[in-house]
């Protein structure tokens, strides 16, 4: 044999390296940095990242710094501040008793997003977990399939008005409402994903091999849901909103003392005649957030699905 | 397949029957009884009189279905010496109280030293009281009267004062309990009534059922000829009339009916809650079932062109808006179009009052529709059939119409009840916004006003509808698509 290779001149001998033998020939490739380049190709989620970043930003610091409360009300009695219109001087112009709308939209965008962001978190961290073992354990399967047979059954207003007609009204109370059994619709939805992959070839095998299910779900499962799991997100925060604002409207929402947009919509469609811009202007910003939420959240989930990465 | 629908059943019966428990046990333990009051105006008047504020909050309580109410007078009738008894501070009265303590009732005395006991229900004689009361059933034997002793006790059939056969019953609550008339459905009931409590604070004393079934508004007099032969002009509904208790039948009732059954509802020129729900909502789902199945249709048919990019601009559009912020902005550009924003501005007679709450309800569920009916299509079209069919040269319309949109409607059409059902209740907030006087707005309504029995009933009405109307449309599909079968699949949906 070594005679062989010296006789032919064509081939020569390279060293070897042992380093660059263990690199694997294939481009680089690394999940989130893939999903930030699909996410910022798009322009218009840009911009909307833009203005729900800017709303966010705002109802957070705004409140802050203008430490407006809605029960302080020292212009009660001055009538040349109500009903001011909206210039330079106030932004928003002012309510039936002088209050800065413009403060006050931020207090209560801060509390809506608030009410939103808790329900959305609630319902998704608790909707995965259960749902990830639901999808994996039969005796789980036929208790929970019952239980969401019911709940599923029962319109999601009568079981949220009913809920804070019980506990009372409030901002706690309303998140807890709103997140009581929405989790139960998360789950059933990750349970039917869960058993799709469940039984895939490579989670058999890594049965086999003794994975705990624990393991199972969290490193094979999982990963592969990421996607769904923000559609989910990006559509309960913009639809939590909405009841929010719409439970409030009722009156049935959050209680007096609580400022929010829907409170601020109910009480200000009284003026929708007289005074427009108190009713437009709470109306066009929870517009503008579900919206814009809503764009950057359907983005964030198109852009998380490994599948379009390598378009 | 039979005894999986009635397996289907007694399965949707018990999980309504455990919503309402679990919302009864809810609304008696952890509303404060406080509360229950809060905006009641017959406290005011009673301010300063601690004894009639005990028995009128306990009486109300007790109507309720809170808790049992016994004052003296109530025990003394257990005790041999009557009158002795009612003395304040009586020997016999105060074995009966040591008896009554032994059962859980808390006595407090009235100012005059009489004694008066109270004891509230434990939650599961919430629920079973509840259940125990819930189906009547009218019989012979229903009227208790001491002062009309030879009242007869029988069901016969004869006919009404229509001169149509009615089964009519003497001694009943109900005088006719099946009878047939002109209105729809034409044949009606009075023998098995569902007793859901009574209402209060609002609509104080009603039954809860009769304040959302029965008509509102006018009274609609009309012209009829009594069972006496006498004639004149009234809004009672001759055929619900009730027995009316010998004391207090005057002359009037004498001249105008030959029996007892002298108490009767009246006839209303609107329509009841219920009905102005169903119009309302009945209209925008047909409108909205008009929009989206031929949109969602096209947007599959052009898929990825314009039209489907459009289609999907506006379903995000739909879904990203609060639908609050969506009925206001379309209120107010109807309003600028000259129709009116509120219902009763023109009222139920005028169809402009529709027009605005029926195109809002409809949009408001086309987006929903529209992205699953594009779903299912996009679904189909993908399949081998569909393949085949355009190899055998068959045009795109044909495909679509003939093949695709058969296979495709199957999912839309087992909504298709449920959307019926329900638009008793999705109109919550269009209700709300147009001030319509349905079922909707009863509920935000009832909860403001903390009328606790209101609630029971719509929880139990909304309930009961939408498990038996996902019934209905699982049903409905294996008559469309005999492949389907329910009972292989072991009931779970």
């Amino acid at each position: 044999m070594e005679e062989k290779k010296k006789m032919d001149p064509r081939f020569q001998f390279v060293t070897l390296h042992q380093e660059e033998s263990e690199h694997i020939a294939a481009p680089q490739y690394s999940y989130w940095k893939s999903v930030f380049r699909r996410f910022f190709s798009s322009k218009p989620a840009i911009l909307m990242l833009i203005i729900s970043g800017l709303i966010v930003v705002l109802s957070i610091l705004q409140p802050m710094i203008s430490g407006y409360d809605p029960l302080n009300v020292p212009t009660i009695n001055d009538f040349s501040t109500h009903f001011l219109r909206p210039s330079a001087a106030h932004w928003f112009g002012t309510d039936n008793i002088g209050r800065e709308l413009f403060d006050a939209v931020w207090l209560g965008t801060r509390n809506s997003l608030l009410i939103s962001f808790a329900a959305a978190m609630i319902t998704t961290v608790l909707g995965v977990i259960v749902g990830a073992f639901w999808g994996y354990s039969r005796k789980m399967d036929t208790v929970m399939l019952e239980v969401y047979n019911i709940v599923a059954n029962i319109p999601f207003v009568l079981i949220v008005m009913v809920l804070v007609y019980v506990l009372g009204s409030g901002i706690p109370q309303l998140i807890f409402a709103l997140s009581c059994t929405s989790w139960l619709g998360t789950a059933y939805f990750i349970r039917v994903q869960v058993m799709i992959i469940r039984d895939r070839e490579y989670n058999l095998a890594s049965r086999c091999l003794g994975t705990p299910t624990s393991k199972i779900i969290l490193h094979n499962v999982l990963p592969y849901l990421i996607s769904v799991i923000v559609t989910m997100i990006s559509r309960d925060v913009p639809s939590f909103i909405s009841y929010e604002v719409f439970l409030s409207y009722l009156g049935v929402g959050v209680g007096q003392t609580d400022q929010t947009l829907g409170k601020m919509i109910q009480e200000y469609s009284q003026y929708m005649q007289s005074a427009g811009y108190l009713f437009w202007i709470p109306v066009a910003i929870s517009a503008l957030i579900s919206v814009s939420l809503y764009i950057v959240g359907q983005t964030m989930a198109d852009a998380s699905d490994p599948k379009t990465h390598m378009q | 397949m039979k005894q999986y629908i009635l397996g289907r059943v007694i399965r949707s019966v018990l999980s309504v029957m455990a919503v309402v428990s679990i919302v009864i046990l809810m609304v008696y333990l952890m509303i404060p009884q406080s509360k229950v009051f809060k905006n009641d105006s017959i406290l005011i008047k009673l301010a300063g009189k601690p004894d009639e504020i005990a028995v009128y909050k306990n009486t109300k309580l007790e109507d309720l279905g809170y808790l049992d109410f016994v004052q003296q007078q109530d025990l003394c009738r257990l005790s041999e010496d009557y009158d002795r008894c009612m003395e304040a501070g009586s020997a016999a009265s105060q074995e009966l109280k040591a008896e009554y303590e032994k059962k859980g009732y808390v006595f407090e005395e009235f100012t005059n030293g009489l004694l008066y006991a109270t004891r509230s229900y434990l939650p599961h004689e919430l629920v079973l009281n509840f259940f125990a009361n819930f189906i009547q059933i009218d019989s012979p034997n229903q009227v208790i009267d001491d002062d009309n002793p030879d009242l007869e006790r029988k069901i016969y059939i004869e006919k009404d004062y229509n001169g149509v056969p009615a089964i009519q019953c003497s001694g009943c609550n109900y005088q006719y309990l099946v009878y047939f008339d002109s209105s729809f459905p034409f044949i009606h009931q009075n023998w098995i009534t569902l007793n859901f409590g009574i209402s209060y604070p609002t609509y104080s004393g009603l039954d809860t059922w009769d304040v959302i079934s029965s008509g509102q508004g006018e009274l609609d007099t009309r012209e009829v000829v009594y069972e006496t032969g006498q004639t004149g002009t009234t809004a009672m509904n001759l055929h619900a009339c009730q027995y009316k208790p010998s004391a207090t039948i005057d002359h009037l009732d004498q001249n105008k009916f030959n029996s007892n059954y002298a108490n009767c509802a009246n006839n209303y020129k609107s329509p009841s809650m219920i009905n102005m729900s169903y119009i309302i909502g009945g209209l925008g789902l047909l409108l909205a079932y008009l929009i989206s199945i031929p949109a969602g249709i096209y947007m599959a048919r052009k898929k990825d062109q314009w039209p489907d990019k459009l289609g999907t601009v506006y379903i995000n559009f739909m879904i990203a808006v609060p639908s609050l912020a969506f009925i206001f902005f379309a209120r107010q550009i109807g309003y600028a179009l000259g129709l009116p924003d509120k219902f009763p501005q023109y009222g139920f007679t005028d169809l402009r009052s529709y027009v605005m709450p029926v195109i809002v309800l409809a949009l408001l569920s086309t987006a929903s529709l529209m992205i699953w009916t594009r779903r299912y299509m996009v679904d189909q079209s993908n399949s081998d059939y569909v393949k085949f069919a355009k190899a055998k040269g068959l045009s795109q319309k044909e495909i679509f119409n003939r093949h695709i949109l058969r296979n495709a409607i199957i999912p839309i059409v087992q909504g298709i009840p449920s959307s019926i059902i329900l638009c008793i209740s999705g109109s919550v907030i269009t209700e709300s916004v147009f001030s319509i006087p349905g079922m909707g707005k009863m509920l935000p309504d009832a909860i403001k006003a903390n009328n606790i029995s209101m609630v029971i009933t719509l929880t139990f009405i909304f309930t009961a509808l939408s498990v038996f109307a996902l019934l209905i449309g699982d049903l409905l599909i294996t008559k469309i698509d005999p492949r389907i079968k329910l009972s292989s699949k072991g009931g779970s949906r």
